[in-house]
């Protein structure tokens, strides 16, 4: 006689069956097999039930409709499982490559530069181009190099052919002058320095002074691994009252780490810059030796990343704020630089040959 | 400055192995270009010296002297920065009364502009360029330098040559104070004269050149002409020889924008120039002699005869300078124990005095390079240890300003275009002139440099052109095919000075090969679009119209305008341009160019503000018209929006067709119009109405027959 234990044992026998069954096939044979008209699980089943007693009928019938339910409602799960998995017609080889759009990838440079703007702005900072051809006022003297002065040589200059206009400069920046506007002086060389917007946005500022500007700058020096007669540059300055070395040690280290790992190691070494004063050079552990030394730092460990230093009195004097009140930092260096430690690019000459071949490694 | 460590050591009491007293430099701001063992040779015997010396472990250092420090050109003042580091004693060497070599000891007082003594007359015709010159006469027997001191100067890079030679080499490489010796004998009249070269003066170097003098030029002439350029090089007439029996020694202080000046102008940089041009000290003349006189002595190669002869007409002592103890924490943000300061000025060599509120801080002329407070700030500082000075993020006192617009339209120009397939070059501001020249349009022409490093860098940019096709014949020749480069950067012509452009150029393929079929290569409108593509980044209806000009393709070449502003040109590059620069013919590369600064004036700056969206259903109708060839597509356009109603809101070219089928001289446009009224639904009635009076209108301007 079944009762409520035999259709449980059942149970486990149509569960076993329909995991089994992995065709279309095989899911028939199981459906023969419980809900066969004849001979079928369920239909002995219902038969069995029928001749039960008049007390025990109703729960049995109630249980055994129940189980064929659901085995129909399984079955029909697994068969709709099974077809959606079977191919349309003429299926596609999904290994073939995808049709792209074609997309241009923007120079590393401008990856970098994008970056170094990203995070001076942060830190409050304007960031301003400039022109590309200066006068020597702006470019040197300034700057604290009158004519004749040695540190000239630091920078070999290309001179123009022709004194040549500098027209709609304008105000550097977007912040509304308030100061007599400086005169119009042609323009005679090609900037060796991003530094000469310092002087530029001075001019035109009262303090503070919150800048980075970023450019092209010319050196007279003969295309090599390490040297091309352009660069870029990005120049930072900050005068406000109150400003210290100790601000210049805390901003650049967070620049640093920002640009390449917060974990960099840095160091701070007095060096030479007409424009300040002290002057300072900063190092970071070398990043592909990680500091223990290797042919790139010369096994020191560290590579010289910016230049930097307490903006000179007699730049500030220059340009006439007051340099008893006002101090300064300025720092700069090199975008080529920073592009080729953060890349591990070894001959600063691909960064204008634009082969796509390098160009395209640049693809975030 | 390249010197053995021995030489440095045996002046301080600095106990440090090689590497480390080299890095304990370069952390006071010398840095270290080389360490090298001592090169091959026997062993160099040890000068006699008050000190002991380690030669077992000596190297040579090569440290890179920063153009301030003229002073460290020399092994003492490398030797006063170590003992100061160390905060040790520094030993200076001796002089002929075996007396320390200092400068500061004496302040002489003011001399006439000509002295004679002992057969030598010296006389200083220019003071500005010549304020101090000094001079000995010595017997000497000329022959070579003991091994001690040849090896000094091999090790530091200088070749010995005499004796005589030597010492003064060995006296500017230990005091930093360039010397010259003349054969005495040599010399008309046994006079040494400080003045300008006179028009048309030559004279024979030391090195065998013969160089023609200009008048600026400070010479040391004798009796008649030159024989030494002042502070560069000796003359090869009075140069000291085999058989020089007698000597005139130079000691002397020049100007050193002269000396630099003059050093550039002939093309002769040497030891000495280098350290005159940043300032030697002023106060070393006599002391450099009488530490010479005592070497050669010590040497035996002979003996001072007489006394020095010193013009020195206006003596210049050391300066003052005074030095606040508050303005070191307020530039360097951290403080320093005045023992520390006292000590660190009084090594270098500073005369400290205590003052109000700081020091007083008597300046040594060697320091050429501190002449106020900040200066010897930076010289506590650096001897205080940079590390020892804590890092401070600055406080931020006000909003910074708002982004410059210029800016952020580039980079959304780099994003657009690097979206429509071009990568971004970055090329030399300066080519090559026959590179340039085709790009140069109306009457503009080209900024040459003065003294270009190469022809290839000879004039400045006119146009990005030059440049991208560069970078694309590159690419070319490296087995790229489709090349679709761009850049954006400063221009420069003569007039207009520094203008920035957006350039691009493309060649290969439009649609790139796949698997399933579909290449296709550019042609012009894939290039007009993306010039529409920057005019709409911008906010901008662009204009374009045809154009000639040298470099494009007449009939593929279009003038680019906002309104009646011109702003650019694009088109295909004429093939003789495209082969001249080395891409392979048959090639064709269509190239764009538009004036950024001009696209920045005319941008609009106001937010774009938004429409509402129509709420009744358009109605769009064909029109096929044949029409004249050289019709231009803009006419046609202009001639329907003038018949028809402001809901006229779109007119789309879509088919253009010549051939079968189509006169000769002519072609079939296809245009689609679309209606729309923002206030109602449009009727067949009204549209079909609209649709005859343009087609009238097209009939009547155009001779337009519709198919």
């Amino acid at each position: 006689m079944p009762d409520a234990e035999e259709i449980e044992r059942l149970r486990v026998e149509f569960q076993a069956a329909l995991a089994a069954a992995a065709t279309d096939q095989a899911l028939r044979v199981v459906r023969d097999r419980f809900l066969g008209r004849k001979g079928g699980v369920i239909a002995s089943l219902m038969k069995a039930v029928a001749s039960a007693s008049p007390a025990d009928r109703p729960l049995l019938g109630m249980l055994a409709n129940q189980f064929k339910n659901e085995i129909e409602g399984a079955l029909d799960a697994r068969r709709a499982s099974l077809e959606s998995g079977r191919p349309v017609a003429g299926g596609l080889d999904v290994t073939l490559p995808g049709r792209q759009v074609p997309l241009g990838h923007l120079h590393p440079l401008t990856h970098v530069r994008h970056q170094v703007e990203a995070i001076f702005s942060r830190m409050g900072y304007e960031i301003l181009e400039g022109p590309e051809i200066e006068d020597d006022y702006h470019n040197f003297e300034a700057l604290n190099m009158p004519p004749e002065h040695p540190a000239r040589d630091m920078q070999d200059t290309f001179f123009l052919g022709q004194p040549v206009p500098q027209r709609g400069l304008g105000t550097p920046g977007t912040r509304v002058s308030t100061r007599p506007a400086p005169p119009d002086r042609p323009a005679t060389l090609l900037r060796t320095h991003t530094s000469a917007m310092q002087i530029r946005y001075m001019e035109a500022h009262e303090p503070p002074v919150r800048i980075v500007a970023i450019g092209k700058v010319f050196r007279r020096d003969n295309p090599d691994l390490t040297h091309t007669p352009m660069f870029h540059q990005f120049e930072g300055l900050l005068v406000d009252e109150r400003v210290t070395f100790a601000d210049l040690k805390g901003t650049l280290t967070a620049f640093v780490r920002e640009i390449f790992a917060p974990d960099i190691k840095v160091m701070f070494r007095p060096s030479f810059f007409p424009y300040t004063e002290p002057s300072a050079e900063m190092f970071i552990g070398c990043v592909f030796c990680g500091g223990t030394g290797c042919p790139v730092c010369k096994r020191t460990g560290w590579l010289e990343i910016l230049g930097s230093g307490m903006v000179h009195p007699s730049v500030l004097e220059a340009v006439g704020y007051d340099a008893e009140r006002y101090t300064g930092f300025a720092f700069g260096t090199g975008i080529e630089r920073v592009a080729m430690l953060k890349y591990g690019v070894d001959d600063i000459r691909l960064f204008y040959e634009n082969d796509l071949r390098f160009l395209e490694q640049f693809s975030f | 400055m390249k010197l053995l460590a021995s030489w440095l050591r045996e002046l301080t009491d600095v106990r440090l192995p090689v590497a480390d007293l080299a890095s304990l430099l370069s952390m006071c701001g010398f840095e270290v270009a080389s360490l090298d063992p001592v090169p091959e040779g026997p062993l160099a015997p040890r000068p006699p010296t008050r000190a002991a010396g380690d030669d077992a472990n000596d190297a040579v250092i090569d440290f890179e002297i920063t153009a301030n420090r003229p002073d460290c050109l020399s092994v003492v003042g490398l030797a006063r920065e170590a003992a100061t580091a160390c905060r040790v004693p520094l030993r200076l060497p001796w002089d002929e009364a075996g007396r320390p070599i200092s400068s500061v000891r004496a302040v002489s007082a003011p001399t006439p502009t000509r002295v004679a003594a002992d057969g030598l007359e010296v006389t200083i015709e220019d003071a500005d360029l010549c304020p101090r010159y000094a001079a000995a006469v010595a017997e000497v027997t000329i022959g070579p330098s003991p091994e001690w001191l040849a090896n000094r100067l091999t090790a530091a890079g200088v070749r010995p040559i005499n004796n005589i030679v030597d010492v003064t080499n060995y006296v500017l490489l230990e005091m930093g104070h360039p010397m010259h010796a003349f054969d005495l004998e040599r010399l008309a009249g046994r006079q040494l004269r400080a003045r300008r070269a006179r028009a048309g003066e030559r004279l024979r170097t030391l090195d065998g050149e013969d160089r023609a003098l200009e008048p600026d030029m400070l010479v040391i002439a004798d009796g008649s002409v030159p024989q030494a350029v002042a502070g560069v090089m000796g003359g090869a007439h009075s140069e000291v020889w085999p058989g020089t029996r007698l000597i005139a020694l130079e000691s002397a202080y020049f100007k050193p924008a002269s000396v630099r000046r003059t050093s550039k102008r002939l093309g002769l940089k040497t030891e000495a120039s280098s350290r005159f041009e940043r300032g030697t000290d002023i106060n070393a003349p006599v002391v450099a002699l009488e530490r010479a006189c005592a070497l050669i002595e010590q040497i035996g190669a002979g003996r001072r005869v007489g006394a020095v002869i010193d013009v020195y007409p206006s003596p210049r002592g050391p300066i003052d300078v005074t030095l606040r103890r508050q303005r070191i924490a307020q530039l360097l943000g951290t403080t320093v124990a005045d023992a520390d300061v006292l000590a660190i000025l009084t090594g270098l060599g500073f005369d400290v005095a205590e003052a109000a509120d700081g020091w007083s801080v008597r300046v040594p002329t060697m320091r050429v390079d501190i002449v106020r407070e900040a200066d010897l700030i930076e010289e506590v500082a650096r001897h205080h240890g940079y590390d020892r000075i804590p890092s401070h993020f600055p406080a931020l006192r006000a909003t910074s300003p708002r982004p410059d617009p210029r800016m952020a339209r580039k980079t959304l120009l780099r994003h657009r275009l690097t979206s429509s397939g071009f990568s971004e070059a970055v090329s030399y501001t300066f080519v090559d002139e026959a590179d340039a020249a085709p790009f140069v349009t109306g009457d503009r022409a080209l900024v040459p440099l003065a003294y270009p490093l190469s022809e290839k860098f000879a004039v400045l940019r006119p146009s990005l052109l030059p440049g991208l096709l560069e970078s694309v014949a590159h690419n070319r020749r490296r087995e790229h095919r489709d090349v679709r480069l761009f850049e954006i950067g400063a221009c420069f012509s003569p007039a207009g000075g520094e203008q920035h452009h957006v350039a691009f150029a493309w060649t290969g393929a439009c649609v790139p090969e796949h698997w399933s079929g579909g290449l296709r290569l550019v042609d012009f409108f894939d290039a007009k679009g993306v010039v529409e593509r920057i005019g709409e980044a911008l906010d901008l209806p662009l204009v374009f119209t045809d154009l000639t000009n040298g470099y494009l393709v007449a009939g593929r070449a279009a003038a680019v305008s906002v309104g009646k502003t011109a702003v650019g040109v694009l088109g295909q590059l004429a093939p003789g341009q495209s082969e001249a620069r080395g891409l392979p013919a048959g090639d064709e590369v269509y190239v764009a160019e538009l004036d950024l600064d001009a696209l920045d004036r005319l941008a609009p700056t106001a937010d774009t503000r938004a429409e509402t969206l129509p709420r009744f259903p358009s109605i769009v109708r064909d029109i096929s018209i044949v029409v004249e060839e050289g019709l231009r597509s803009e006419r046609l356009r202009a001639t329907i929006r003038g018949v028809a109603p402001q809901t006229l809101i779109q007119i789309r070219e879509f088919d253009r067709y010549k051939g079968q089928g189509i006169p000769e001289g002519r072609y079939s446009l296809s245009l689609r119009l679309t209606f729309r009224s923002p206030d109602r639904t449009l009727t067949d009635a009204d549209v079909q109405e609209t649709m005859e009076r343009v087609m009238e209108a097209l009939t009547r301007e155009h001779q337009a027959v519709q198919r």
